[in-house]
């Protein structure tokens, strides 16, 4: 019994070897090509910056008043982009689902509309006073962030029972608003995160409608000086990529570490899912 | 759990002695409700009275509107017609967050952010007590229901029938003047929905709250309710006490509804009786003769210990099926007609009924009820 049980406890059986190490095989395949693909870019802009590059690029004319400027937009779209999605995603789950499939698809429309036709459009409508005023590429990034924003909001709330607990809070006695508070925001914090990770990586990546908006932002900043010094400009890219990706990372890790304290499983960025109850 | 419920007696009772009048005592009337989803009546002139610490369940099919009935009680839809009458004062117009209801959904309804604890806390946090009351109070309900250490659990560490015992915990923890279930233990497996529901009912009985509990099991309406109301399509097809409900059924309806019921052919007769089995016996006033015209064909109703059986050569019917039950055997008995009935006989005395053997079924000269031929 035991030469039996033995080796099915451990999935370590002769033939269940020879069938898992092909796929595995495969998987490091893919992933190495995968890394070549991305890495090697990375490796060249690194050797033709040089590690003195790092060095000049906050000295050069325009670096900080274009981070500061990003930063900025990031923030400001950040909180138009949750304080309009957020309340939206819980309206339409709970009081018009059947309106969610047609929210979905507007969602979509920015990623379907060229950003060109989208400035063509704001620029011709647009107020004045939002014409000289950094609102106006946050209302713009805001669009633009939509769909992936909403998303986010979407997969979390999709992961909760949202109707039964605002129920289960509202016969308990909570109002409307505690319930939003204490209920509904705690339940998708990760879902926010991901929305808020995600408009944040998009503002301080966008270019094509910073520049045709005469805003100088950090990419648009890097573009123009790379005509001046390729080197100095690549250096910045690549310190933009990196503090973008520790920032997603140290969201990602915090956002799963709370998510699996109350329940909430893997935390990616488009998805949230829900460890099941355990039986009855 | 049986201990759990032993346990559990000294802590409701001295839940009970704290709570006051104001936790019992209540009285719910459901006046004339109506309710329209579209083209679809979920509710059609539905009228209950509950009497305080009275335990009501509603029975019936899906859709038949018992769960709209709930929750138009609990303040989550709104009736097109009709009121509700808490201790005699309408409650139609006040939000479900001021209606001083507790309530156990179908579905697990633990707020996911919060451990067990903090769960039941979540009325008494909203009813302003103290940090230190609530914490005293929540893990009281907790020892009540069994689960003091698992109160700093998280709901997705907690089986289902945990996950539904700590949402009993909580309703009940804001001392509610009704509580109100809605299939709360229909996710459960069937040995954890057996043992909670002894434990909902002893819970109730003790804290003397007046319940309305909304289940499509007959089991569970017929174990734990006082009184069991039968729904059809937005109505009340009868109310009763379940030994009434059972065996002196309103309806053809709630006779084939609650419990096994058997069809036999007959015709019904000029003067109260029918025609059945080579007999006649009279039938069951407000059984629904009056819709059917003399010389009629119809169904009579009887539950399978109703009929009675011998073993003869030649009789009217021939053994099928044997099947244990227990104290009692279920015999199925094809009779002539091709119409197959079921039979309890003491499983004592069913040894002789094998499959095959030729029986004589007749029927007592008890009234009985009818329905329309199927």
């Amino acid at each position: 019994m035991a030469a039996i049980t033995g080796p099915r406890r451990f999935g370590l059986s002769a033939s269940g070897r020879q069938r898992t190490s092909k796929p595995v095989i495969w998987r490091w395949v893919v992933l190495l090509i995968t890394a070549a693909y991305f890495l090697i870019p990375l490796w060249s802009a690194l050797r033709f910056a040089g590690i003195s590059a790092f060095g000049s690029v906050i000295g050069f004319a325009g670096f900080g008043s274009s981070l500061w400027l990003s930063v900025k937009l990031a923030t400001l779209t950040t909180l138009i982009t949750i304080a309009l999605m957020l309340p939206t995603a819980v309206y339409v789950h709970l009081r018009l689902p059947k309106v969610r499939r047609l929210l979905e698809g507007i969602t979509i429309l920015p990623i379907v509309i060229p950003p060109v036709v989208l400035i063509v459009g704001v620029l011709a409508i647009a107020p004045g006073f939002l014409k000289s005023s950094d609102l106006l590429l946050a209302l713009e990034y805001v669009v633009l962030a939509m769909p992936f924003a909403y998303r986010s909001l979407d997969a979390g709330l999709r992961a909760l029972d949202l109707k039964t607990i605002v129920e289960a809070s509202n016969s308990l006695g909570g109002g409307w608003i505690t319930t939003l508070w204490r209920v509904i925001l705690p339940n998708l914090r990760t879902a926010m995160l991901s929305a808020v990770v995600l408009t944040v990586a998009l503002v301080l990546g966008e270019y094509t409608m910073a520049s045709l908006d005469l805003y100088q932002t950090f990419p648009v900043w890097i573009y123009v000086n790379s005509q001046a010094s390729g080197q100095v400009s690549v250096a910045a890219s690549l310190l933009a990529l990196f503090v973008t990706w520790l920032f997603l990372m140290l969201i990602t890790v915090l956002a799963t570490r709370q998510s699996r304290k109350t329940g909430g499983g893997q935390v990616t960025l488009f998805a949230v899912t829900r460890q099941e109850t355990r039986g009855n | 759990m049986t201990s759990n419920i032993a346990r559990d007696a000294a802590a409701t009772d001295g839940m009970r002695r704290a709570s006051g009048p104001g936790t019992h005592g209540t009285s719910v009337l459901l006046q004339d409700l109506s309710r329209t989803f579209g083209a679809t009546k979920a509710l059609d002139g539905l009228s209950i009275e509950i009497a305080p610490g009275e335990l009501v369940a509603l029975l019936g099919p899906s859709g038949c509107g018992k769960t709209t009935a709930l929750r138009i009680v609990a303040g989550f839809e709104a009736a097109d017609g009709g009121s509700v009458l808490v201790d005699g004062k309408d409650i139609s117009g006040v939000p479900a967050a001021r209606r001083d209801m507790g309530m156990v959904f179908q579905s697990y309804s633990l707020f996911p952010n919060m451990n067990a604890l903090d769960n039941v806390g979540f009325g008494l946090r909203m009813r302003k007590l103290s940090g230190g009351d609530r914490r005293r109070r929540a893990g009281e309900l907790l020892d009540m229901v069994g689960l003091a250490p698992q109160a700093r659990q998280y709901p997705h560490q907690l089986s289902g029938g945990q996950q539904q015992r700590v949402a009993l915990a909580r309703a009940l923890a804001i001392e509610p003047r009704v509580l109100l279930l809605d299939e709360p233990l229909s996710a459960l497996d069937a040995k954890v929905r057996l043992q909670l529901r002894e434990q909902i009912r002893t819970l109730q009985q003790r804290l003397g709250t007046t319940t309305l509990f909304v289940t499509h099991d007959q089991d569970e309406a017929l174990s734990m309710a006082d009184r069991v109301g039968v729904m059809r399509h937005g109505k009340l097809e009868q109310i009763a006490s379940p030994d009434e409900l059972y065996e002196r059924p309103a309806t053809a309806f709630v006779a084939e509804f609650v419990g096994v019921m058997n069809r036999i052919p007959g015709e019904l007769q000029g003067d109260g009786m029918v025609a059945v089995l080579g007999g006649t016996v009279p039938v069951q006033r407000d059984s629904g003769a009056d819709a059917c015209v003399e010389r009629a064909s119809v169904d009579v109703l009887v539950r399978p210990e109703g009929l009675t059986m011998q073993v003869v050569q030649n009789g009217n019917g021939i053994v099928t099926t044997r099947t244990f039950l227990g104290s009692v055997t279920r015999i199925g008995v094809l009779l002539s007609g091709d119409v197959t009935v079921q039979i309890d006989k003491p499983s004592s005395q069913a040894a002789a009924l094998a499959p095959g053997t030729s029986v004589a079924v007749s029927l007592p000269a008890d009234a009985v009820l009818i329905a329309p031929r199927l």
